[in-house]
């Protein structure tokens, strides 16, 4: 009994490890990524050049791929407009599955930030800058709320922010490049 | 079952289960999908 139970504890083991390891492979080097896994460069799509775009557009947008460059990776992730600034958000932060499966979020905020966004096709050069300030918080915390909570009730915006506050949610904005990044 | 036997069951599956990943992309999207939904729920 006890080597029956063995062998289908492995086989569920082999089911799982093959299929992380075979779909974290089939994308490492894909021109973005893919539902969960992580995808190569940002290759397609038009470049964005031009003056500070009007970010309300992304209220219409459920998900973009973000790319950071160091490492060069990319996944899809949420997106929320505020007081004509758009951010990112990274949750699970403390967790120990949110540690691995969030790991680009680590790397953004110990690194320089460099970061490719893709939306509706057009590619964005932008720098993650994470944000704190209670008072940004709380204007994204309230459209993200709305875009993806269900509404934008003071009680759902108050847990997103304290979620904030707590560190579990991390939120960077997509700032415009400073001089000298590339 | 026996160890040879269960290797060779081991072997098929993975075969299997590679090829459906790579070339069967709804099933991967599926996958995807369930792996997220249990991120979402366990990752707190």
């Amino acid at each position: 009994m006890l080597r029956i139970v063995i062998q289908v504890l492995g086989i569920l083991v082999l089911v799982l490890v093959v299929t992380i390891a075979t779909l974290r492979f089939d994308n490492r080097d894909a021109d973005g990524p893919s539902i969960l896994f992580p995808g190569g460069a940002l290759v397609s799509g038009e470049l964005y050049a031009g003056p500070e775009p009007d970010w309300t557009f992304t209220d219409d947008v459920f998900t973009i791929e973000l790319q950071l460059l160091d490492p060069l990776s990319s996944r899809t992730i949420f997106v929320m407009e505020s007081n004509g600034k758009v951010y990112v958000p990274s949750g699970y932060m403390r967790s120990f599955l949110g540690r691995i499966w969030k790991d680009w979020a680590f790397q953004a905020d110990a690194g320089d930030g460099l970061a490719v966004a893709r939306i509706n096709g057009v590619r964005y050069e932008r720098q993650l800058v994470r944000v704190k300030n209670p008072a940004v918080i709380e204007g994204v915390a309230a459209k993200l709320a709305q875009k993806y909570a269900g509404g934008n009730t003071p009680e759902a915006v108050a847990a997103i922010a304290q979620s904030v506050s707590d560190g579990d949610t991390w939120i960077f904005e997509m700032a415009p490049r400073t001089g000298g990044a590339s | 079952m026996k160890t040879r036997n269960y290797l060779m069951l081991c072997g098929g599956i993975t075969v299997v289960l590679i090829l459906a990943l790579l070339y069967v992309p709804p099933f991967s999207d599926a996958v995807e999908q369930l792996m997220l939904a249990f991120l979402s729920t366990n990752a707190r």
